[in-house]
Formats: structure tokens, C-alpha cells, sequence
């Protein structure tokens, strides 16, 4: 006999998410995962000025707003015709792995973490870091004076659960999550320096980057990002290694359908389609294929639209049918090659490895593999994607440092261009949550179709019209839930994804 | 976050008052306002409508007071959708036991979906259900944001969900709760911040005929911009690598009340204008509103300026 259990809201993520698990004898047996907020951008966009759609799909997300400006100006500069300059190329990178290492920072620390370290260790802190003992006096304190019902939110209350016992350990990293507040506010000032401001990136257009490089920008980015790369490497690498040796069983959960897409990122030469730092790739059952983009389809039945499974983003709708039977989430169900994919930092880190192009992704990752003990098919798991989140973060931080190096303060970062009156294209890239792209056509100067497929789209899909479920309701299948009332093994697997809601509906 | 000395903390009211526009003798009173929110006498409920999470990832931005500062010493952050620790059912107790107790400040974040109220769910509850139970119980309400405060991107032309700002929500639900309006895409952390010292120590701040502190939103960005001397020696960009003024290329300046050049964004790094990137309005009521109005000028550049101001300097409340 199964029980049903729904945790709604998820916290701890983007957006809105409703997860519904049915468990028997102790484990999952089916998972329902529910977007529950909808806007509809992409019915917005019909009739706007081209240009408007890098400012408004930025809107989409405030976690990856950089992302989208950069799949719309992609997909511009692709309709125009415009091959941008050699200092647009390295400025957008910036800008866009700037906000990836602000993400991932956020996610293991202020999203994540919290399903694992302790934050009462604190109370046993005995030692003289400052700000150490200012949070253990408030913990302390807290409810003493006052009448608040809940002194210690937003850290407690949690879920009961079995939480890292070593003290030591968790106030380290504890004392990182204080740390890692002022980093990734420090990755946001690095994404300012050439964004004008972040969230929602004012310089990024189609031809280049508005924004112009002057050494004195250059040389207050280099610095800023050495201070990001010593929180990488001292901090949020071990962390992340610390977590998975004491939970080592999350190396066999949340494991998945085992296929992963990647549509390549940070693209490293000035010639359209050239190599990326990170490079497209599909993983279909642990083998590596050549990506094609015409075998991507998103199907709508278990979602609130109309009827029209299996088409094309590229001469996609997006029209509302809700109520609607059979349908539970505000997420389309995207495919390729009507199979379920999984997308983000570990089907990137796991297509570059099976590539073997990048040395320091192979090494990274085989160090981190080896020092747990542990091989590369056990990526699939919620410690899998934890780690490759982290060495992702290090790889873009170590080639931000060589981008800025390569910019030329004398140099342009934009090329003009016409605005065409009838025109299509297509931007393909990278959020820091996986596989991100826009499909735009244009008509009498105007858009005339605007169609996103974003990577929690991906990851948090509905059933699709075959009934398959999606990847993280697949991934959910199978796990040991100790007491319904706390499920904190759903929800430390749905984390795993850094699932984001507004992006994956828009 | 750091232990904070005396001389410190006394820093620190007087850059708080400097934010504010007050002047030195406003300091012991921000300090006292200061001391209430450490003792923890602030609960905050936040909830997002239709939002992007963007608001809430600038003011995790703020500087001086830092996140860590803001989340232990300011405020008692009961609830907020990307930090609590609480999960599921939990965050439900915490919300509803709130709302019962009352005497929060309600933060909104997002716009309201009042034509498919099933666009927006928490809970299995829809959002504008939340907000009408949360909004009557509260001592005031911060409608953070454009889409909270004026319905933003989900409520453009071509919107099917009938996206609403907060303010007009309440008024349509005659609820008569005092709502601040923060407009921005995003709301810069400073006006958050110190619309929540003021409203502490003082009570509600003078707001302008569209809920707008006038602290931060008296002004237009035109009259404070570093380009305005280009615009008034008629140099003007016609293209995007062009240095100049934007105004041709469909800068907003002109008609936005922020103070976005002055404060500048991200511990005072840059602000568009700066970035070479035209204002595009974002704290304005229609901001992105209509379909036909372009952010940006290509093909047909605006004609050069007449030379009146197309707004009055300052807007009287």
C-alpha cells in the first residue's frame, strides 16, 4: 500500500516546485515534479522590437538573467549576421562565468548546504573567530527578550534528520556559508564591473558588450577574482569533498536515466561554431554522441498548454490550456530524440571528460574520484552533481584569469550591424543549471516567435506523451525515505539539480 | 559577518544616515532603530508571487549591512523562499502561525495572477489567497520590485495571467494595509534596507503619488547623470560603441525617478549609463509595458531633444 507525500513549497532552490512521492515499503516508487508558477514570456515577446528580448528574458531568472541576455544575443547576432569583436567574445565570457561561479557558490552554501551541516554545532563552538562567536552569542540568545515564534529562522526550523555529526566540520563550513555570502556578492561586482549591474546585466547586445575595456577594469576584475579563486580552491573543493565522505551512500542516490546533454559554453574563438571551454556533447546510457539540435521536441501533455507534443522549439507555441486533465505542471517536457536527458554542471564536466580535450577538467576530476574512493560512473548521484558543480566553478574561475589577460584596452568590444526586416536564429549556450536555448524569428521587423527551452525545463520536466517520467522524477525513484514526515533524502537529491522554477516555466 | 565595536556601529549609522539623505543628527535615532532590529523586534515575512528571485538575490548584494548582518542583526527573516532551512509542510506552520500572530512587515516579491490564480501556488494555496490572509495581518507591506509594485514583465501587453502589482491587488481586495512600493528590476538592496530603518524608527516614509519613497525616487535619473553634460553640449552616441549621450539610442533617463547614478550598483561598481547601456526604465509604472515601446533606438534613432525637461526636477508628494 502506498503512501502519498507532497513537499510544497520546496525551499532552498528558485521558483516554485511541488514534489509529490509515493512510497512503498519504505521507498519511492513513483515522483510527480510540479512547477507552480507561470508567466509566459514567451507570448510577451510576440509583436516587441527585437533588441528588447536580451533585457526581458534576462527577467526570466534573476539566479542566471546572464545566461539568457547571452542565448538572446547569440540568437540575434545569428538572425543579423553579425560575427562579434574578439573583446566581446572575452567580455561576454566574463560576464556569463562571473555569474557561474556567483550560482554555484550560492547553491552549495546557501541552497544545499543546509540539508547537511549542522547549524547547532555552533552552540559547541569553543574557539575565537569573531564572527563565529557573534553567530554562536545569537543563536544563543535568540527568543531571549523577545516574543518572535521562531528566533532562529531562517535556520531553523529543518527537517529532522541525519545531519554531519563532526563538529568541527560543520563549523568550518558553517563559517564558509558566512564566507561564501560575501563571495558570491563579490562574483556579482565582478559581473558588474563590464555589466553595468547585476542581477539583470545592462551592457550585454547583440555585436558585442556595450560596456568598454580600460585596464583599470581589467586590473579591479583580476583582483576580485583572485579572492574568488582562493574561496574555490580553500573552501568550496573541500567542503564539497567533506560532504560526500560523510554521506557516502548519496554517491548511489538520485542517480537518474544516466543520459546527459551539453550544448557547449564560453565559446574560445572569434569564428561562429568554433570550440567552447566547454564542449556539446550528448551521454545516452554512458556514451558519448555528437549533439544535434533538430532532435530536441517538448511535449505538452501532462503540462497546461495546448495540445501539441513532440514539435521543434524552433516552430514552438506557447499557448495556455489550463484547466487542463491529465496535467500537473506549468513545465513543458522537452526530449531529445524522445529520450529523457539531464542537464548542468555534471553533463558538462561529464561530456569534456569523455572528451579528454581539457586537461584540467580530466584531472580534476580524476583527483576528486580517486581521493573518495570512488569512479566516474558514480557522477550519477546527488554528491556527483555536488562535485562537478565544484569543479566546474574552479575550471571558469582558473580560464577568467586568461580571458582577462587576452582583453585589449585599445581594442572594440562591439560590431555594428543592419537590422533585418525577415530573419531567424538561434542562440544555444549555458546556465550555470545546464543546456539553456532561445529560438527567435523575426517579421516586419518585429518578433514574430520567441521560444526558450531552459535547463530546469530539462531537469524538472512532467511526463512526457509516452508517460516517461522526467529526469529528476526518475532520479527520485528508489530512495529509502526513513520517516514521510521529514523526506530529507527527496529533498537533498531534488537540491542535487539546483532546480530553478522562473526558468524553467517562463 | 563581523563583531561590531562601538566606533564601528556609530560608522555605520552615520553611512546609513549619508544612504538616506539624513543628516548627522539622525544618527542616535538610526542607532536606536538599529538596536530594535538586532534585538530581534523586526519579523519579516517574505513571499514571492510571480518573481524571478531576482530582488532577493540583490539584496543578498548589500554592503554594509552584508547579508549575514541583515539576516542575524536586522531583521527576523521568519520565512523566505531561497534561505529557509524549513521544508514542505513546515514553511506552511511558519507562514500560518505568522499570519495569526501578526504584527510582521510583509515583504512581496513578484506579481499576483488574478486572471489564473492557479499561475501562482505555494502550498497548494494560490498566491493571491496568501497575500490577502498575509497583507491583513501585517503592520506594513514592501511591495519589492517592479512586478510587485506595478505588475512589471508578467504584466506586459500579451500577459494571459492577468499579472497585478501588489498595491493595486490590495486596493481591489480593500485591504488597507500601508504598502511601500520599491520599484526596480531589480531593487537596489539599498532602498530595501533603508526603507525598513526608516519604517522601524519612524513609521512610513514620504511617498510619491505612486507609493515611492522619495528619498530614493524624487529625482530622475537625467538630472543626475554623468553624461549630462553631453546631452546638454548636444554629443550624442548613434550607436552603441559610440561615447555620448544615450538619449537618441532610447534612454529612459529623462522620465525615471531612481537614483541608480548616484548609488550605483554592486558596492558602488557601475550602473548601466556607465556600462554604455541606455536606461531602460525599470522603475517606472509602465515599465516594459507596451509591445509597440522599444528600450532600445536602431533603425530610427529620437529625434534630437527640445530643450524643456519633459519632467518637473522633483515630484512633489
Amino acid at each position: 500500500m502506498s503512501l502519498s507525500v507532497t513537499i510544497d513549497p520546496i525551499t532552498r532552490i528558485e521558483g516554485h516546485l511541488k514534489i509529490k512521492i509515493e512510497v512503498e515499503a519504505g521507498r519511492v516508487v513513483q515522483a510527480f515534479s510540479s512547477g507552480e508558477m507561470f508567466r509566459g514570456f514567451e507570448q510577451i515577446l510576440i509583436g516587441r522590437d527585437p533588441l528588447d528580448a536580451q533585457q526581458i528574458t534576462q527577467r526570466i531568472c534573476g539566479v542566471c538573467p546572464v545566461s539568457h541576455g547571452i542565448a538572446s544575443i547569440l540568437a540575434q547576432d545569428s538572425a543579423y549576421g553579425v560575427t562579434i569583436p574578439q573583446n566581446g567574445r572575452l567580455l561576454r565570457n566574463l560576464i556569463q562565468g562571473a555569474n557561474f561561479i556567483q550560482s554555484h557558490i550560492l547553491h552549495f552554501y546557501h541552497l544545499a548546504a543546509l540539508d547537511f551541516i549542522d547549524i547547532t554545532s555552533i552552540l559547541q563552538y569553543q574557539g575565537r573567530d569573531r564572527a563565529l562567536l557573534d553567530l554562536k552569542a545569537w543563536v544563543k540568545s535568540a527568543g531571549q527578550g523577545d516574543n518572535l515564534l521562531y528566533p532562529t529562522a531562517p535556520f531553523l526550523p529543518r527537517y529532522a534528520g541525519d545531519y554531519l555529526k563532526d563538529t568541527e566540520l560543520n563549523i568550518g563550513a558553517i563559517r564558509h556559508y558566512l564566507e561564501a555570502l560575501d563571495m558570491r556578492r563579490l562574483a556579482h561586482e565582478m559581473v558588474a564591473l563590464f555589466g553595468g549591474k547585476a542581477p539583470h546585466v545592462a551592457s550585454l547586445t547583440p555585436g558585442g558588450v556595450t560596456e568598454k575595456v580600460t585596464i583599470d577594469k581589467i586590473t579591479a576584475c583580476t583582483w576580485k577574482l583572485k579572492k574568488l579563486q582562493e574561496f574555490i580552491d580553500y573552501s568550496y573543493l573541500p567542503d564539497v569533498a567533506a560532504v560526500a565522505r560523510a554521506f557516502p551512500a548519496y554517491f548511489q542516490i538520485g542517480r537518474g536515466y544516466g543520459n546527459l546533454l551539453a550544448y557547449g559554453v564560453f565559446p574560445e574563438s572569434d569564428q561562429n561554431g568554433g570550440p567552447c571551454l566547454f564542449p556539446p556533447g550528448v551521454v545516452m546510457a554512458g556514451k558519448p554522441e555528437t549533439f544535434i539540435q533538430r532532435k530536441i521536441t517538448e511535449d505538452v501533455r501532462y503540462s497546461y498548454f495546448a495540445p501539441a507534443s513532440g514539435i521543434h522549439p524552433a516552430s514552438g507555441t506557447t499557448e495556455v490550456s489550463y484547466p487542463k486533465a491529465e496535467a500537473y505542471s506549468w513545465l513543458k517536457a522537452p526530449r531529445y530524440q524522445d529520450q529523457v536527458m539531464e542537464v548542468g554542471p555534471m553533463a558538462r564536466i561529464m561530456v569534456a571528460y569523455l572528451e579528454g580535450k581539457n586537461s584540467q577538467v580530466v584531472s580534476l576530476t580524476n583527483k576528486l574520484l580517486s581521493d573518495l574512493g570512488k569512479k566516474p560512473d558514480d557522477l550519477y548521484s546527488v554528491l556527483g552533481r555536488h562535485a562537478a558543480r565544484a569543479i566546474e566553478c574552479k575550471v571558469v574561475a582558473d580560464r577568467c584569469s586568461q580571458w582577462l589577460e587576452a582583453l585589449r584596452p585599445d581594442q572594440p568590444a562591439y560590431r555594428d550591424y543592419d537590422l533585418p526586416k525577415e530573419a531567424s536564429g538561434v542562440g544555444l549556450t549555458e546556465a550555470p543549471r545546464g543546456a539553456l536555448g532561445h529560438w527567435l524569428e523575426i517579421s516586419d521587423y518585429k518578433i514574430k516567435r520567441y521560444q526558450c527551452v531552459v535547463p530546469t525545463t530539462w531537469n524538472c520536466s512532467p511526463r512526457d506523451e509516452k508517460g516517461n517520467p522526467g529526469a529528476l522524477e526518475k532520479a527520485l525513484e528508489g530512495t529509502p525515505i526513513k520517516n514521510q514526515e521529514n523526506p530529507i533524502e527527496a529533498a537533498r537529491i531534488v537540491r542535487s539539480f539546483d532546480p530553478c522554477l522562473a526558468c524553467a516555466v517562463h | 559577518m563581523t563583531i561590531v565595536t562601538r566606533r564601528k556601529f556609530l560608522q555605520y549609522c552615520g553611512s546609513l544616515a549619508a544612504i538616506l539623505g539624513l543628516g548627522p543628527s539622525a544618527i542616535p535615532a538610526i542607532c536606536q532603530a538599529i538596536d530594535q532590529m538586532a534585538k530581534g523586534r523586526a519579523p519579516l515575512l517574505w513571499l514571492q508571487g510571480q518573481s524571478c528571485s531576482g530582488c532577493s538575490i540583490s539584496l543578498l548584494n548589500s554592503t554594509e549591512p552584508g547579508p549575514a548582518q541583515i539576516l542575524t542583526s536586522s531583521i527576523s527573516l521568519i520565512f523566505h523562499p531561497n534561505l529557509s532551512a524549513a521544508t514542505g509542510h513546515t514553511c506552511l506552520d511558519l507562514i500560518n502561525s505568522t499570519v495569526d500572530k501578526g504584527g510582521y512587515i510583509l515583504v512581496i516579491e513578484g506579481s499576483i495572477p488574478t486572471r489564473i490564480p492557479h499561475a501562482c501556488m505555494v502550498g497548494e494555496e494560490p498566491i493571491d489567497k496568501m497575500v490577502i490572509r498575509a497583507a491583513q495581518k501585517a503592520k506594513a507591506v514592501i511591495a519589492l520590485g517592479t512586478c510587485a509594485s506595478f505588475g512589471g514583465i508578467p504584466a506586459a501587453e500579451n500577459n494571459v495571467t492577468g499579472a497585478m502589482g501588489v498595491p493595486e491587488f490590495l486596493k481591489l481586495n480593500r485591504i488597507g494595509t500601508p504598502v511601500i512600493s520599491l520599484p526596480g528590476c531589480p531593487a537596489h538592496p539599498d532602498w530595501l534596507v533603508g526603507t525598513l530603518v526608516y519604517v522601524l524608527k519612524f513609521g512610513l516614509p514620504n511617498l510619491d503619488k505612486f507609493g515611492r519613497p522619495t528619498m530614493f525616487f524624487a529625482k530622475v535619473l537625467h538630472d543626475q547623470c554623468p553624461r549630462f553634460a553631453d546631452y546638454e553640449r548636444e554629443k550624442f552616441a548613434k550607436t552603441l560603441d559610440e561615447d555620448g549621450c544615450l538619449f537618441r539610442l532610447g534612454c529612459m533617463g529623462p522620465k525615471t525617478y531612481a537614483d541608480c547614478s548616484l548609488r550605483l550598483w554592486n558596492s558602488r561598481t557601475s550602473f548601466c549609463i556607465k556600462a554604455g547601456a541606455p536606461c531602460i526604465g525599470c522603475t517606472m509604472p509602465e515599465f516594459a509595458a507596451k509591445a509597440s515601446f522599444p528600450f532600445y533606438r536602431k533603425r530610427e534613432l529620437l529625434p534630437l531633444p527640445d530643450r524643456q525637461p519633459a519632467q518637473p526636477a522633483e515630484v512633489r508628494p
